[in-house]
């Protein structure tokens, strides 16, 4: 039943005959032409070309990745100067409207102060005139009186009457005078 | 899954591993190792007078020789090729006569770990070409690999990026091809190793020690290309700061200590990959041998333990080539920052 086991158990004893351990030149001089051919023949034909391809992936992906970052740091810079401008812009904008109303404040305010002295002025102007017609007309008014007085003096004394009679007709004249305005 | 389809399962699974033991069974009496056929031949001819024939399937499978086994219909399912001169009516010698080079004698004859190694390589070649071509073409197409080659590309970047790069230091993508070659040749091995009538090469010392040789002349000739001078300093200790009789003891104690660790590193790679896949083998193979010592239904048991070992197996092809190719690029790049 179990023979190849017992057989194997006895050519055990005897392996130690089984010279594992001594090289055989002719094996070595063949394992060293196989495998310089193959080291030739691969290094020639597989890996030059595979890592070569390899290679160029690497540096395309490299280039890529390089260029990617360039095209970030590119369009972070472009960002933040768009953003400053935007920045600056925007202030401009906020100082010329400010400035727009300050300026404007400013033109109602001396419009105003303007027309309030202009009406100042012209009220003063009027004032002014009034009181010149005013003083004119009661220069006039007093030469006319002096000149009507002198009239009625002058009258007077043309019919130099009893002085009753004069007292009452100047009284009467000016009398007449002040109800009737000029006469 | 349910319990009849386990059953199933194993009764599959089971299929070729009974064609491995009988070609084992059957392939026993011819097979000897290069190394010790006289002796082998004096051994199987008591074993099969007496009434239980015994079998070693595990030698012939885990070390190397001039025959070869192939898939073959009939039973055993196996056929013998000789890849070598028939000797007599079962021996298999070596195909040339061994060649003398000066003092050494170089017995130069295929076998068949070195048909596995071309196998291997050849295999290696077609993948990786036939990836490295897709990869061009997917690339110029779609800017990336698709599929497979990005499959492939993914393991070869994790060899570079990971495994080379950070410890070989700067301007290592000049080790990378040496180093990508060394892990699909070591795993393409490997793995032959792990499919029915393969034979696993980088389990056997010569090929282990060959690539740690490599491995050691890439060390030196990088630490010699980049410290110049100073490379001397890796061999002598010769510590400038000490006063001088203390530095003549130091550099007598020293120096060799430095000399063997220069060799200690390339022996433990050997080692580690030649015993690693020869201890799986030797599981698996004795895991298979149980299956039939039990047979049904305690056989089931080493069925699911060989399957389990044999999986566990397909993970160590991948990492000891990985370990290897990665001492490699640790010893390099130790060496290239080395100062003493």
């Amino acid at each position: 039943m179990s023979f190849l086991f017992l057989s194997l158990t006895a050519v055990a004893a005897e392996e130690t005959r089984a010279d594992l351990l001594s090289p055989s030149g002719g094996l070595m001089f063949w394992t060293i032409v196989i495998f310089v051919l193959l080291l030739i023949v691969l290094s020639r034909f597989a890996f030059k070309p595979m890592l070569a391809a390899v290679e160029a992936r690497e540096r395309s992906l490299q280039e890529a990745i390089d260029a990617a970052r360039r095209d970030r740091e590119e369009a972070e810079r472009v960002l933040a100067e768009h953003r400053a401008q935007l920045e600056t812009a925007r202030a401009e904008a906020q100082k010329m409207i400010a400035d727009g109303r300050a300026t404007a404040e400013k033109l109602r305010s001396d419009l105003l102060e303007q027309t309030k002295t202009q009406q100042q002025e012209m009220l003063e102007r009027a004032r002014r005139d009034i009181e010149t017609e005013k003083t004119n007309a009661i220069a006039a008014l007093r030469r006319e009186a002096v000149d009507l007085a002198i009239a009625g003096a002058g009258k007077v004394i043309e019919r130099n009457l009893d002085s009753d009679a004069n007292r009452k007709l100047v009284e009467s004249f000016l009398g007449s005078v002040t109800l009737g305005g000029k006469a | 899954m349910t319990r009849p389809g386990t059953l199933l399962l194993a009764l599959v699974l089971s299929l070729p591993a009974t064609t491995l033991a009988a070609q084992d069974h059957a392939s026993a009496p011819v097979t000897t190792s290069a190394t010790d056929s006289g002796a082998a031949q004096g051994e199987h001819a008591p074993a099969a007078d007496s009434a239980v024939a015994k079998v070693d399937i595990i030698t012939p499978h885990i070390t190397d020789g001039y025959a070869m086994e192939l898939p073959y219909w009939k039973p055993p399912f196996a056929k013998h090729v000789c890849i070598g001169r028939h000797i007599g009516e079962h021996e298999c010698g070596p195909l040339w006569d061994p060649v003398r080079i000066g003092p050494v004698t170089l017995q130069l004859s295929p076998t068949k770990h070195v048909v596995m190694l071309i196998l291997a390589a050849s295999l290696a070649a077609i993948v990786l070409i036939g990836t490295a071509r897709a990869h061009t073409r997917h690339t110029h197409a779609a800017g990336r690999p698709q599929g497979f080659a990005a499959g492939l590309e993914a393991m070869v970047l994790y060899i570079r990026n990971v495994v080379i790069m950070p410890n070989v230091g700067p301007h290592g993508e000049g080790y990378a091809p040496y180093l990508l070659t060394v892990f699909f040749f070591l795993l393409f091995a490997n793995l032959l190793g792990l499919i029915p009538y393969g034979a696993t090469a980088t389990g056997n010392i010569s090929v282990t020690a060959t690539m740690a040789i490599l491995s050691l002349m890439v060390t030196e000739i990088s630490g010699m290309r980049a410290l110049g001078k100073g490379y001397w300093n890796t061999v002598f200790y010769w510590n400038r700061d000490m006063v001088l009789p203390m530095r003549i003891v130091m550099f007598l104690v020293m120096s060799p200590v430095e000399i063997i660790s220069k060799f200690t590193k390339p022996f433990a790679l050997a080692i580690r990959l030649f015993a690693n896949m020869t201890a799986g083998h030797i599981v698996v193979l004795a895991f298979i041998g149980l299956i039939f010592a039990f047979k049904l239904p305690v056989g089931i048991a080493p069925l699911l333990m060989a399957i389990a070992i044999m999986l566990l197996e397909i993970f160590v092809s991948f990492l000891q080539a990985f370990i290897f190719t990665l001492l490699t690029s640790v010893f390099i790049g130790q060496m290239r920052v080395a100062h003493h």
